[in-house]
């Protein structure tokens, strides 16, 4: 699906939040030695949609190109794979998530780049969230390496 | 494609809210329909004369104890609407596009806008305050003090039935005046959840009214003695030939919004990409239904660039998606009424006949989804287009671009300065000269640069001149608190 307006781009990025927020749990419960840190991913996914939020329904203004400020983004570009099979080892997992959290940056650092000359602060909402997730994925790395 | 969850389920009736009760109305009852299912969404009274006259009477009651109401306990009822408003943004903001048709990001953008608006005027004890000067002669003392005046009126357009209303209301009962809101006959409902949420808010009984109906209402208020001023939204017509010539007539104070036909010129050097996402939002946002709205855009430039840059803008118009505004894939939504469709369906035919040329029709909707085409409508492009032309000179009010083009930027100031309308004009440019001169010389009330709406935020004016605009000051922002008080001068000796 082609993401246009605004309020589609921001209904996508919840629902990225949400099914990796779902994954993590799944993967928390399967692998007790990455509990801490997949908790603070999932406590950080909670951050960034009340960022996005806050953002969004903060600046929204009329006046704004808030119904043109997307185009061009394909959500099917950036769909996620969230399942986790049952055998996985944990570096598999692992693996998964990094795949995951790339997609998912790739996603805010191309809305924030279609959208800077035109909305306000969800761009840089966005953008501030493609760094975060660039950090999270050299820790998924750190840790793939040590286990 | 997410379609959004509609508040309305069934046909709701709405009430008059007149001295703090929800009032059953003797008046004729008419049907409001979502433009975009054509669905029934409510059905709504005409007041009778005698009901409008005791919403007056009852606010006129409430004047004395609320004016005497200190400016900071007032503001902080405004405080508390302003919360409701928040907890039931998405409602109320649905509602719009339920309504009037608009988009949900629209419908938002609305919402925020209106909900700044309260914001702003919380501020009052500042707001309000007067000033002072010691010693204008020995021993002398001099001061201002604003005072509130009475019961305002508050005549609402439909193609903002939230915000509009909250340029006006929230000063006006901030500075401790009570109103009556009409609100649009067609699109009534946000403004029913508004005075719920006044209600909710504990304002007293008397300070906020509605009053639903057309005309008939509006005339009462306009003749009625003890409404002391009315601000005004909607066509030139009604807006100069009787809102103002009424109010000059009776005595009241008023701000008069009227039509427009704004002019978006653009440069050699405009940022093309930017430009014309720019000019999508100017020219069909609201499906062209804005005072704000670009009407005609004048290109400046070389054979050359005219036709590469026109070529991107019938591109991006050609792919814009219409359909029903709680689909959030959805660019522009359906007209607000059928007379209103209509109406630029009949500008289209005089531009034919005229001579302009259609470069993109929009007559015959391209739709998202399995909706009635009732009141929807494609953009659509005119090329050679010339200022004495109708749809180069009226206000269409819909999404229809008439495309001029100027040799240069006096040229382009040229054709502006010949339209009777000021409301806005905007430049795209990256030349700073052209950009102050453009500010600098074109006579209209808000000017854009590189910004295709040019919508004043709640703390500054919405300006607006020649026949846009009638009255002195504006709504929002100081304008609102100068024009909702009287400056009262205290001259002080004591023996």
């Amino acid at each position: 699906m082609e993401l246009n307006t605004a309020s589609a781009a921001v209904s996508f990025s919840q629902q990225l939040e949400d099914d990796s927020i779902k994954f993590y749990e799944t993967a928390m419960q399967r692998y007790p030695e990455g509990n801490d840190i997949l908790s603070s991913f999932i406590s950080d996914n909670r951050k960034n949609k009340a960022l996005i939020h806050r953002s969004y329904y903060g600046v929204i203004s009329d006046a704004l190109e808030g119904c043109f400020a997307f185009e061009d983004i394909d959500t099917d570009d950036f769909s996620i794979d969230t399942i986790l099979a049952d055998d996985v080892s944990f570096a598999e997992a692992l693996n998964t998530a990094i795949a995951m959290e790339e997609k998912i940056m790739n996603y805010y650092s191309v809305a924030a780049e279609a959208s800077r000359s035109l909305m306000a602060d969800v761009p840089r909402a966005f953008e501030k969230i493609a760094k975060k997730r660039h950090e999270r994925i050299h820790t998924l790395r750190s840790l793939l390496a040590r286990s | 494609m997410t379609i959004l969850e509609e508040p309305i389920k069934e046909p709701v009736f709405l009430r008059n809210y007149v001295g703090g009760e929800w009032v059953e109305s003797d008046g004729a009852i008419h049907e409001i329909i979502n433009p975009a299912t054509q669905k029934v969404i409510a059905k709504a009274p005409s007041a009778t004369v005698d009901e409008v006259r005791t919403a007056v009477l009852g606010a006129k009651q409430a004047f004395p104890d609320w004016r005497s109401t200190p400016p900071l306990a007032r503001a902080r009822y405004l405080f508390a609407l302003r919360e409701l408003m928040e907890e039931r943004f998405e409602e109320l903001s649905r509602i719009q596009t339920m309504e009037h048709g608009k988009t949900i990001d629209e419908s938002r953008g609305e919402t925020r806008r209106g909900i700044e608006n309260v914001e702003v005027a919380t501020g009052i004890p500042s707001l309000m305050m007067g000033y002072n000067l010691e010693d204008i002669a020995s021993g002398i003392d001099e001061y201002v003090i604003r005072q509130p005046l009475g019961v305002f009126g508050i005549i609402a357009p439909f193609n903002f039935p939230f915000m509009v209303p909250l340029w006006f209301a929230p000063y006006a009962v901030a500075t401790g005046n009570c109103i009556i809101i009409k609100p649009s006959p067609r699109d009534p409902i946000s403004q029913v959840k508004i005075a719920e949420l006044v209600e909710e808010a504990g304002f007293p009984p008397g300070v906020w009214n509605v009053v639903h109906g057309g005309e008939e209402v509006a005339s009462v208020l306009l003749e009625h003695s003890d409404i002391v001023g009315i601000a005004f939204v909607g066509s030139t017509r009604i807006g100069r030939d009787v809102i103002y010539r009424k109010c000059g007539e009776t005595g009241k104070r008023a701000i008069v919004q009227g039509a427009a036909k704004n002019f978006l010129v653009v440069m050699p050097d405009a940022v093309v990409d930017s430009t014309v996402a720019a000019l999508m939002t100017s020219f069909y946002g609201n499906t062209g239904q804005r005072c704000l709205s670009g009407a005609n855009l004048v290109v400046v430039g070389e054979d050359r660039f005219y036709h590469e840059f026109l070529d991107r803008v019938v591109e991006a118009t050609s792919r814009i998606r219409i359909g029903y505004g709680l689909d959030e894939s959805v660019q522009v939504g359906p007209m607000q009424s059928v007379d209103g469709k209509e109406r630029v369906l009949r500008y289209i035919e005089h531009g034919m006949t005229e001579g302009a040329r259609l470069r993109l029709d929009g007559r015959k909707p391209d739709i998202i989804g399995d909706y009635p085409d009732t009141c929807f409508l494609n953009p659509t492009i005119f090329e050679d287009v010339t200022p004495d032309m109708v749809i180069g000179a009226e206000e269409i009010f819909g999404p229809v671009m008439s495309v001029m083009r100027a040799k240069d930027l006096d040229g382009a100031i040229d054709i502006i300065h010949n339209n009777s309308y000021g409301n806005a004009a905007s430049i795209f440019t990256q030349n700073g000269k052209w950009a102050r001169e453009f500010q600098y010389r074109v006579e209209t009330g808000n000017i854009g640069i590189n910004v295709g709406i040019v919508a004043p935020m709640a703390f500054f004016p919405f300006s607006g001149m020649k026949d846009s605009f009638f009255g002195v000051v504006h709504g929002q922002g100081l304008e609102a608190i100068r024009f909702f008080t009287e400056s009262k001068v205290v001259i002080e000796r004591w023996f």
